[in-house]
């Protein structure tokens, strides 16, 4: 009977739907839909509820491609687990949760070495490059840490999926970076990296760049490095940085491809966030960013919201009173015929006053959202998204 | 090629209460204070800053000069402790205690200037592109910096003495996985650099870092499921990746105050229509919407109650609620987690 929850919220609900009707149906005609925004905001709920509205809103085959390690979604979607390779959502069990999808949705989990490891084989000149590269012990180490290089993996992935044209729509969920914004510079972040003077330089000289004269004043630098890292380090960077220099034209021109998709009228950006201070204050930079780099922001999900009532004057008064008047428990005692304890009326007043508090802040939040200008705004309420089945999802799906 | 086993193993004695904290048995404050390094780790959000602020507060309350270090930060542990934002040179906040906020590119400069008598100057920067690449590239160098500035600073001398600078340092790590890479970095470092001087200096900092006697990790989490879910993951690896010793997990946010029956019958007595306007008049305002605050505070309690057992039965150490401290901001909420982590952890 808890207040918060979706189904008891009818008039929040309305209000939902007043903000943004239909987001499903308004992202359904789009190739792609990405959802970014700091980690833990329910990015991954979110997507796997977007994918689920766009299946139902009209007759689409549908891909979620999720980055989550995915057991939980996975018992959400009512599946057993979630791979590499696409799996299909029942429509039977969709029905049984109470959402009929006229098209086809299907879920699969993104594979980081996978994608980097076919990335080297696409690009690489001949064999020998990939062999020498894939072997290389600094490659693993690269493609789990290098910035944004779960990113990059997520955008090969989903450039691939989009040009095999198996699917009309693909939800991604993006990565859970540090800055939401790795997923949109880690093409070019790639393109720097491999094709970086600084990398000729270190490479020993033989590079495409031509740097022998670099070569020569870098010596000292060199011999520094040297002796900071040990020789191996330094022969192995070396080595893998020339590798990869052979990579460049690839790297490039796939870099501009997949930037032209971002940018694709065929393309929407769903920024997914709390109203926390740190993912809010990311989401409202990752907006600018998108329209700096012209790629189409559709919707804003604003998740976990405290419900208005928290925010109710009646309320703030009624609950002051309780907190503050020290003759109030004797006379609600005489006046309800009822025993009240001080310790009782203060405990109910200061509940209240604490979640005003928090209801406030996040007003005071929601109402910077009018500076991002004309997009579609969709409020999820508090703890709609704890959801480990099936159902849970589709009241979200159904909300949004 | 050389592995991290091959690094040599300190004997040592812990005394039984730090024993007993290793076990994951109990721990009371004293004994966590009783480290010379305490890294705070835990998701984004889960209140780490104050978590650590709180812990310096309580260290040099005890009397021990406290060093507090803000990973790539933000401002937020300065802000914690009720100061602007600090810089790469220790500030003083308070009477023993200093704070001090890490950035890479900073850290890159000092940590030559240290160890390799490298001045810090301009002419440097090509050396610090060609270092930053490689650091871009390879995780070892870059969490190494951060690392190896905590090693430098726990090993600083007072001038013309033996007594250390501090005797508590405490790190706010940077979100979840990042804590994992700082304290991995040392071990990893060792498989990559098999000569150089550097090699010395990462088996020294190796050995700080996983001996359970000088160092040791707080993870903060939140009752919900992904920060819960992360913080048991992340003790995990901990314990079989890098083998850093792991005392306490703080849950905050922990709403504990249980609505009881009576509290039940208060609020529907209070929103009976039968009294309602008489009621609303005396109250000034009509109660109805502090039934909805009810239900939430009982949802959040069972809440907190599931992760916590969840929290319980995965962890082998301490898991300590402090509640969600609403209505103040920095410097007196830190005081007042302190106030509850001293009398939890007592």
């Amino acid at each position: 009977m808890s207040v918060v929850a979706t189904g008891d919220l009818p008039e929040r609900r309305r209000s939902v739907r007043k903000e943004a009707a239909g987001l499903g149906r308004r992202l359904a005609p789009l190739d792609v839909v990405i959802c970014c925004g700091s980690g833990g905001v329910g990015k991954t709920t979110v997507s796997a509820a977007l994918g689920m509205a766009i299946a139902a809103a009209e007759d689409k085959r549908v891909l979620v491609l999720t980055v989550d390690p995915a057991r939980r979604l996975a018992t959400a979607l009512g599946i057993k687990g979630i791979g590499a390779e696409p799996v299909r959502i029942p429509k039977a069990r969709l029905r049984r949760a109470g959402i009929t999808i006229t098209g086809d949705l299907e879920a699969a989990m993104l594979d980081m070495k996978q994608a980097w490891d076919r990335m080297i084989e696409r690009y690489s000149p001949d064999r020998a490059t990939t062999q020498r590269i894939l072997r290389n012990p600094l490659y693993q180490r690269i493609t789990d840490s290098f910035v944004g290089s779960h990113e990059y993996a997520a955008i090969e992935a989903l450039y691939e999926l989009h040009d095999a044209g198996e699917y009309d729509c693909i939800v991604v969920d993006t990565p859970p970076s540090r800055n939401a914004l790795d997923f949109l510079e880690a093409p070019s972040r790639l393109t720097d990296y491999v094709g970086s003077r600084l990398l000729s330089l270190l490479s020993g000289g033989a590079s495409r760049f031509g740097f022998r004269a670099m070569n020569y004043a870098a010596a000292p630098f060199l011999r520094l490095a040297d002796r900071l890292l040990g020789a191996e380090v330094l022969a192995e960077v070396a080595d893998f940085v020339q590798q990869l220099q052979l990579l460049y034209d690839g790297i490039q021109g796939r870099a501009q491809s997949v930037y032209r998709l971002l940018r694709s009228p065929q393309t929407g950006f769903v920024v997914v966030t709390t109203l926390e201070q740190g993912p809010f204050s990311e989401a409202e930079y990752f907006c600018a960013k998108l329209r700096e780099f012209k790629m189409p922001l559709r919707a804003m999900v604003v998740n976990r919201v405290l419900p208005d009532v928290f925010r109710d004057t009646d309320g703030v008064a009624a609950a002051t009173t309780l907190v503050e008047d020290p003759k109030v428990a004797a006379w609600l005692t005489e006046e309800l015929h009822t025993r009240v304890s001080a310790d009782g009326a203060r405990f109910i007043g200061r509940t209240f006053l604490n979640r005003n508090v928090l209801a406030q802040r996040e007003a005071r939040q929601l109402s910077k959202l009018s500076r991002l200008g004309e997009v579609p705004i969709v409020r999820m309420p508090l703890f709609s998204e704890e959801v480990s089945e099936l159902e849970g999802l589709v009241r979200i799906a159904k909300a949004l | 090629m050389s592995s991290p086993a091959g690094t040599p193993q300190r004997s040592w004695r812990p005394s039984t209460a730090v024993r007993r904290a290793i076990a994951g048995e109990r721990i009371d404050l004293a004994t966590l204070l009783e480290r010379r390094v305490i890294f705070v780790a835990g998701k984004g959000g889960t209140g780490r800053s104050t978590v650590t602020a709180a812990l310096a507060l309580l260290g040099a309350r005890a009397g021990k000069r406290v060093l507090a270090i803000d990973v790539d930060a933000k401002g937020d542990l300065a802000a914690a402790l009720g100061s602007p934002p600090a810089g790469f040179a220790p500030r003083v906040v308070q009477h023993h205690l200093s704070v001090l906020e890490l950035r890479t590119d900073e850290s890159f400069q000092e940590y030559l200037n240290i160890y390799f008598k490298v001045p810090r100057v301009t002419r440097l920067t090509p050396l610090a592109r060609v270092f930053d690449f490689i650091a871009t590239g390879v995780p070892g160098p870059r969490d190494m910096l951060v690392v190896g500035k905590i090693a430098y600073e726990e090993r600083r001398k007072e001038p013309e003495s033996t007594s250390p600078v501090w005797d508590l340092i405490l790190v706010d790590c940077a979100a979840g996985g990042q804590a994992e890479s700082h304290l991995a970095a040392a071990k990893a470092m060792l498989t990559l650099v098999r000569g150089g001087i550097i090699r010395s200096q990462v088996e020294w900092i190796d050995g700080l870092i996983r001996d359970p006697r000088r160092t040791t990790v707080v993870l903060c989490a939140l009752p919900e499921e992904m920060p819960v879910t992360e913080a048991i993951e992340l003790h995990e690896r901990l314990r079989n990746g890098s083998g850093v010793a792991v005392d306490v997990c703080v849950l905050n946010r922990a709403v504990d105050e249980p609505v009881t029956a009576a509290h039940r019958r208060l609020i529907m007595a209070l929103i009976d229509p039968e009294h309602a306007d008489v009621v609303a008049q005396h109250l000034g305002g009509s109660p109805a919407p502090l039934e909805a605050a009810i239900d939430l505070q009982a949802h959040l309690y069972d809440t907190t109650g599931r992760y916590m057992r969840q929290l319980r039965s995965r962890l082998p150490m301490p898991v300590i609620p402090v509640p969600y401290i609403v209505d103040r901001t920095g410097l007196t909420t830190t005081r007042a987690v302190a106030d509850v982590l001293n009398t939890r952890l007592a």
